[in-house]
C-alpha cells in the first residue's frame, strides 16, 4: 500500500504540483513533502463520501439478491483521479472500517476488491492525464478488481454459506460473472461521466 | 502573553487568485492596534474575506510586508528576489496568537463532542493536559456553553456551534481573534448572543478583527475599515454607539423599479373579497400533524391553511417551528402523521379518519401526534401517477438549491427538469430560453455552473425549477444569504410567476421580504398557525430597516450552511431513488449508535452520564477493538453446537458487562435480520447430507441444511451483535485515538498514521453530514422528475449524474472550509500533540485480554473435539 510520501523534495515536487490538493498562496506552513490540511480535508471528505455511498446496497441483477452494488468504488475512483493512488487506496480502505464491526471477513473482501480497482485506474492515469488514459485505466481496474472478486467470493463464500469451494465455482458464470461485469460497468460509465464537472469545481 | 502594540502591520499587499489578471487586494496599508475592535465592511468581492485570512496568517499574499503579533511573516521580494516572501517559521509562531472563525458554523467542528473539539486547538499546541482541561472550562464557559460540554456540536443549532466555534479558538488563548462574517448564517437571536460575547472578550483585552456586511454590527466596534474593489476607501473611528449610519451596504434601499412595482401588482392579485370567485384552492392543508420518526414533538400540530390560485403566501416563524416541514409534506417529500393535503387538485395526502368524520377530529393537537403512532399508516399517500403530476404542478425551490447544480453548463442543468418530463428537445430549448430570461441570466448558458459566483449559482438553480412550469412554487428561504441585485431579482421573478397565475409559497426570515412579495403572511409557531394577516395595509412600507437575512451576503465558492435537519430525519418518500434516501438514514443512524452517551449526555449533563459508563464501555478502545475483532473472526470457525453454545454465552456475558439494554441492541442489528433468513435458506437449498425432511420441487430439504442453517445463522447474529456492542459503547473519538495508536508502529514504514486517525476521525463526523446532503439532493432531483430506477439508460445515467455531481461537489466545499479550519487550530502534520483523552491499559484491559485469549482456546479445542 503507498500512503507514504516520501519527503526528499525532488522526487515529490514534480507530483506535487499535479495530484496534491494544494493551492498557491501557501505560508509555507504546510509544504512540500508533507500533509497539508486541505490535504487531509480533501482525504477525510472522501473517505466521508465513499462511507455513506458504501451503505446505498442495492441488487442489480434479479433474481440474485445475496449479490449487492454499491457505489462507494465510484469515490475511490474519483479520488484516484483527483489525486493519485494514495487517495484511492484511502478511500478504497478507511471508507469500508464501518462495516469491518459488521461483516469482517466481506469487509476484507470488499476492501480489496476496491484497491483492485482503484490503484491501476490511478496509477495508469497518473501517468498521463488523457480521457484515453482515463478509459484504459478503468478498463485495466476493472479486469484486475474482476479477477480479485472471483478469488475473493471462492474463499468467502464458504465461510458464510456451507458450500464447497467447487459449488461457489459453479456460480462463477451464472452469478458472479455477470454481477461483477455489470457492477464495474456502471462504475466506469458513472466516473467516466462526472469526472470532468469535478475537476472544473476542483480546479476553481 | 504578546503585548506588543501593534496587532498586525500590512504594507503594500496585493493579492490575485488568477494569477495577476486581476487583483482582489491591490496595494492595501493597515495597521491594527493590539486591543482594537476593527470592523472590516464592504460589497461583495470587495477583497475583505481575503485580507482577514491575511491578517489571520492561513495565507500568503503575492506582494507586499506583514507582521503579525511580532512576527514578521512575509516580506516583500526584492528586485533580485532574495529572502524574501513567506516565512514558514514565523508563520507558525504568529499562528499560535490568533484564532479565526469562519462564516460556516458547521464545517469548523472537527469532532462529535464538544469538550474534544474544543481541546483540538490546544492539543496541537501541545499543551499540558491540566491546562486543556482549564482552558476547555473557561472557553466553554466564556461561550455560555458549559452545560453542553457532552454534547454532539454537530447536532446543535447554527448560533451554538458558532459558539462552540468561538471556545475552540479561545482555548488556545490568542491574542487576536479574526471572525469573517460569523453571524451570517445566524438567526437574530443567535446573532445578538455571538455579539455580545465578542464584546466581552474585547472587554477582556482581545484584539478583535470582525468582517460584516450589517451596519449595526460595525457600529458596535471602535473603528470601521471600508474596502472597495481591493482598496481601503474608509478608514473611521466611531465615536460612541449610534447605530446605523447611511452608505454601509445593509442599509441600501432596494432598486427602485422594485419597489414602484411592487404594491400596485399586489393589489391586482390580492384574494381579499375576489377570492370566493375563484376556483378550488392552489393548496389545501387540513389538520395535517407531522412528527419525524424518532422526535420527541411533532414538527407540525393540526396545521389548517388555503391557498388560493395566484395568491403569494409568506410564511414566516421562528428556526423550527415546522416552516421547511410544511413545505416538504406539500411537495409529497415527507407523508403526515396525520391529516390531508391537497396541492393544485392533486391529492398529496388524504387522511381517511378525516374524510370519514371531520368535526371529530378537531381535537387538540396533542391528542392527534400521541395518536398517531398507533394509526402510522391511516394517511393515504399518492401513487405513482399522482406523484408524476404533482411533479410537473408543483416546483419545489429548497434551500440552498445551488447545491444541485451538476451539468457541465447552465443551460443542460436547466433543462433537467423539462427532459425528465419527456418534452420534444426545441420545448425544452424554449423553456430553458425562457427561464433563463426570466432571472436575467441569458448570457450564462454556456457557462459552467460550477465557475459562477455563490449568487449566480442560486438563480440557476432557481431557473431550473422555473423551467418546469409550475403552477404552484413552494420556496425555502430562496433569498437567504444573497445580496442585495440577486435578491431583488428573485423578487422581480416571484412578481413575474404571480402575473402570470402561478402560486407562490415563500418561506422566510425577513419581513421586509414578505410584505415585499407576498399578499399575506402566515406565522408558525410550534408547529402550528400562530399568526395569518394580509399584508395589504402595509403595501409600499418595505424601506425601514432591513433584516439581516435580505441584507446578507453574496454567499462566494466556499458558502454552506448546515443542511435542515428537516432533510435529514425523514424518511424516503421521494418516488425514485429509494436506496440513496435509505443510505441516508443509515448512515446517520451508523453514528447515532457510534455516539451512544451524547443522547444520555444531552438531558444528564456530562459528568453524570461519564459516571455511569459500564464495564466494556470503560476499556481502553484499543483492547477493545483488537479483542472484539478477534471474537468476530474466530466466531466464524464456530461449526458445533457445543462451540455455538460457549460462543453465545461469551457474548450473552457481554452483553450484561456492556448496559445496552435488548431493545436498543435490537435496533442496531435488525437491519441484517433480513440477510439471515436469505442465508439461512442458502444453506438449506444447498446442503443435500442427512434425512430428507421435504421436498421443494427438485430440492431436497434434510434435517443436516436445516441445522446448518441455524448454526450459521446463529453464528452470524453473534458477529453482529458483538460488532454493535462494539460500535454502541464506543465513542468515534475513542475509536479513531485507538485506531490512529494501534497504526503508530507504522510510522517507521513512512505511513501517516497520526493523519490517517485524523482523516478517520473527519470522515465519521462528516458522515451524516453527506447523508443528510445526500437525502436533500435526491429530493431536490426528484422534484425535477429525475429517477434512476425507471427510464431509457441515458436519461438514467443523467440522472446518476445529477446525483453524485452535487455530492461531489458538497463534499469538495466542506473540505475547503475544513482545510481553513484546521489551519486555524494549528494542526500540522508530524506536529507533537498532546492529547486531552489518554489511552491508558489498565489491569481491567488485560483481564479482558486474557479472557477473551481464553475464549478462542476453549474454541479451537472445542473444534478439535468434534
Amino acid at each position: 500500500m503507498s500512503v507514504s510520501s516520501h519527503t526528499t523534495n525532488s522526487a515529490s515536487t514534480v507530483s506535487a504540483t499535479s495530484s496534491r490538493p494544494d493551492t498557491a498562496h501557501s505560508t509555507g506552513v504546510a509544504d512540500s513533502g508533507r500533509w497539508s490540511t486541505r490535504r487531509i480535508a480533501m482525504y477525510a471528505l472522501f473517505v466521508a463520501l465513499a462511507m455513506a455511498t458504501s451503505f446505498i446496497e442495492f441488487p442489480i441483477i434479479p433474481g440474485i439478491q445475496w449479490l449487492k452494488y454499491d457505489p462507494s468504488g465510484i469515490v475511490a475512483l474519483i479520488a484516484g483521479f483527483a489525486f493519485g493512488p494514495a487517495a484511492a487506496a484511502i478511500a478504497s480502505v478507511l471508507g469500508f472500517v464501518p462495516h469491518l464491526f459488521m461483516d469482517p471477513w466481506g469487509t476484507l473482501m470488499a476492501v480489496l476488491v476496491a484497491l483492485s480497482l482503484s490503484l491501476p485506474a490511478a496509477f495508469i492515469y497518473r501517468a498521463n492525464r488523457t480521457r484515453k488514459n482515463a478509459l484504459i485505466g478503468l478498463i485495466a481496474g476493472a479486469v484486475c478488481a474482476l479477477i480479485i472478486a472471483i478469488v475473493g467470493n471462492l474463499i468467502v463464500t464458504p465461510i458464510y454459506a456451507h458450500m464447497t469451494v467447487a459449488q461457489v465455482a459453479a456460480l462463477i458464470v451464472p452469478a458472479l460473472l455477470p454481477f461483477n461485469l455489470l457492477k464495474f460497468a456502471i462504475h466506469g460509465v458513472v466516473t467516466f461521466a462526472i469526472y470532468k464537472p469535478i475537476t472544473t469545481l476542483l480546479d476553481k | 502573553m504578546n503585548t506588543t502594540a501593534t496587532a498586525a502591520a500590512l504594507t503594500g499587499i496585493r493579492f490575485s487568485y488568477d494569477g495577476g489578471a486581476s487583483w482582489a487586494l491591490d496595494g492595501v496599508d493597515l495597521t491594527i492596534h493590539a486591543g482594537e475592535y476593527v470592523c472590516l465592511t464592504g460589497a461583495n468581492g470587495s477583497g475583505k474575506s481575503t485580507l482577514a485570512r491575511l491578517i489571520a496568517g492561513l495565507t500568503a499574499p503575492d506582494a507586499g510586508d506583514i507582521t503579525l503579533l511580532g512576527h514578521r511573516v512575509f516580506a516583500s521580494p526584492d528586485a533580485d528576489g532574495t529572502a524574501a516572501g513567506a516565512n514558514p517559521a514565523e508563520y507558525r509562531a504568529a499562528r499560535r496568537g490568533i484564532g479565526a472563525v469562519f462564516q460556516n458554523p458547521e464545517d469548523q467542528i472537527v469532532t462529535t463532542i464538544t469538550e474534544d473539539d474544543v481541546a483540538f486547538g490546544s492539543e496541537n499546541l501541545g499543551l499540558a493536559r491540566d491546562t486543556i482541561g482549564e482552558r476547555i472550562a473557561d472557553s466553554l464557559d466564556a461561550v455560555d456553553m458549559a452545560a453542553h460540554r457532552q454534547d454532539d456540536p454537530t447536532r446543535m443549532s447554527g448560533g451554538q456551534q458558532q459558539r462552540v466555534a468561538i471556545a475552540g479558538m479561545l482555548a488556545m488563548n490568542p491574542a487576536m481573534l479574526v471572525l469573517d462574517e460569523p453571524t451570517a448564517m445566524l438567526d437574530p437571536a443567535a446573532r445578538a448572543d455571538v455579539l455580545r460575547i465578542l464584546d466581552e472578550l474585547h472587554a477582556r483585552g482581545t484584539t478583535i478583527v470582525h468582517v460584516t456586511h450589517h451596519a449595526d454590527e460595525a457600529a458596535r466596534a471602535d473603528r470601521v475599515v471600508r474596502l472597495e474593489h481591493g482598496r481601503i476607501v474608509g478608514d473611521r473611528r466611531n465615536e460612541a454607539d449610534h447605530s446605523a449610519d447611511a452608505g454601509t451596504p445593509a442599509s441600501k434601499p432596494l432598486p427602485a423599479s422594485v419597489r414602484s412595482s411592487a404594491a400596485p401588482h399586489r393589489q391586482s392579485h390580492s384574494p381579499a373579497g375576489s377570492s370566493a370567485t375563484s376556483s378550488a384552492p392552489a393548496i389545501a392543508v387540513s389538520h395535517v400533524s407531522y412528527q419525524y420518526p424518532g422526535a420527541d414533538r411533532p414538527a407540525i400540530s393540526d396545521l389548517s391553511l388555503t391557498v388560493n390560485a395566484g395568491e403569494t403566501v409568506a410564511i414566516m416563524g421562528e428556526n423550527g417551528a415546522g416552516k421547511s416541514t410544511l413545505a416538504r409534506l406539500l411537495c409529497a417529500l415527507d407523508k403526515p402523521t396525520a391529516g390531508s393535503i391537497s396541492v393544485a387538485g392533486v391529492p398529496v395526502a388524504v387522511d381517511r379518519a378525516i374524510g370519514d368524520a371531520a368535526d371529530t377530529l378537531a381535537t387538540a393537537a396533542g391528542t392527534v401526534s400521541s395518536e398517531h403512532r398507533h394509526h402510522a399508516s391511516r394517511v393515504h399517500a399518492l401513487n405513482r401517477r399522482q406523484r408524476e403530476r404533482l411533479r410537473s404542478v408543483v416546483g419545489f425551490v429548497m434551500q440552498h438549491p445551488e447545491r444541485q447544480l451538476f451539468a457541465d453548463t447552465v443551460a443542460d442543468d436547466v433543462a433537467y427538469g423539462p427532459r425528465n418530463q419527456r418534452l420534444a428537445e426545441p420545448e425544452v430549448a424554449k423553456r430553458v430560453t425562457d427561464a433563463l430570461h426570466l432571472l436575467h441570466i441569458d448570457h450564462l448558458a454556456d457557462r459552467s455552473p460550477f465557475s459562477l459566483s455563490g449568487g449566480q449559482q442560486r438563480l440557476v438553480a432557481i431557473a431550473g425549477v422555473i423551467a418546469c412550469r409550475p403552477r404552484v412554487l413552494v420556496m425555502d428561504e430562496p433569498t437567504a444569504s444573497l445580496d442585495a441585485d440577486a435578491t431583488a431579482r428573485i423578487h422581480e421573478l416571484i412578481r413575474a410567476l404571480n402575473a402570470q397565475g402561478v402560486t407562490v409559497l415563500i418561506i422566510t426570515h425577513s419581513f421586509a421580504e414578505a410584505r415585499a412579495v407576498a399578499d399575506r403572511t402566515v406565522t408558525l409557531g410550534g408547529g402550528s398557525i400562530s399568526t395569518d394577516t394580509a399584508n395589504a395595509a402595509a403595501a409600499g412600507a418595505i424601506d425601514d430597516h432591513r433584516p439581516a437575512f435580505s441584507a446578507g451576503t453574496k454567499s462566494g465558492a466556499n458558502v454552506s450552511a448546515p443542511t435542515s435537519s428537516a432533510s435529514s430525519a425523514g424518511n424516503a418518500q421521494s418516488g425514485g431513488i429509494t436506496a440513496s434516501a435509505n443510505a441516508a438514514t443509515v448512515s446517520s443512524g451508523l453514528t447515532n449508535t457510534a455516539a451512544p452517551d451524547h443522547d444520555a449526555a444531552g438531558s444528564l449533563g456530562g459528568e453524570a452520564a461519564r459516571g455511569k459508563r459500564s464495564l466494556i464501555a470503560r476499556l481502553d478502545p484499543r483492547v477493545k477493538m483488537v479483542a472484539f475483532l478477534a471474537m468476530m473472526f474466530t466466531a466464524f470457525a464456530i461449526n458445533t453446537p457445543l462451540q455455538l453454545a460457549l460462543g453465545a454465552v461469551v457474548v450473552a456475558g457481554i452483553v450484561a458487562a456492556s448496559g445496552v439494554g435488548p431493545l436498543r441492541l435490537l435496533r442496531s442489528v435488525h437491519m441484517f435480520l433480513a440477510m439471515f433468513v436469505v442465508m439461512g435458506l442458502l444453506n438449506v437449498f444447498f446442503v443435500r447430507s442427512g434425512d430428507v425432511l421435504a421436498q421443494l420441487g427438485p430440492i431436497p430439504i434434510t434435517d443436516d441444511g436445516v441445522t446448518i442453517a441455524i448454526l450459521y445463522a446463529l453464528r452470524f447474529a453473534l458477529v453482529i451483535i458483538l460488532g454493535a456492542i462494539l460500535l454502541e459503547t464506543t465513542t468515534p473519538t475513542e475509536l479513531t485515538d485507538g485506531f490512529g495508536s494501534l497504526l503508530s508502529p507504522l510510522n517507521r514504514f513512512g505511513l501517516h498514521t497520526q493523519e490517517l486517525a485524523l482523516v478517520m476521525s473527519l470522515a465519521l463526523r462528516f458522515l451524516p453530514t453527506l447523508g443528510a446532503e445526500a437525502k436533500a439532493v435526491a429530493d431536490a432531483q426528484a422534484a425535477r422528475g429525475g429517477t434512476i430506477e425507471t427510464g431509457p439508460l441515458p436519461a438514467r445515467l443523467r440522472a446518476m449524474t445529477a446525483l453524485c455531481v452535487p455530492m461531489f461537489a458538497g463534499a469538495i466545499r466542506h473540505a475547503d472550509n475544513l482545510s481553513l479550519a484546521l489551519d486555524a487550530r494549528c494542526y500540522e502534520e508530524g506536529i507533537r500533540r498532546t492529547h486531552w483523552r489518554e489511552l491508558r491499559v489498565r489491569g481491567r484491559d488485560w483481564a479482558f485480554c486474557a479472557a477473551t485469549l481464553l475464549y478462542i482456546a476453549a474454541l479451537v479445542a472445542l473444534g478439535m473435539l468434534a
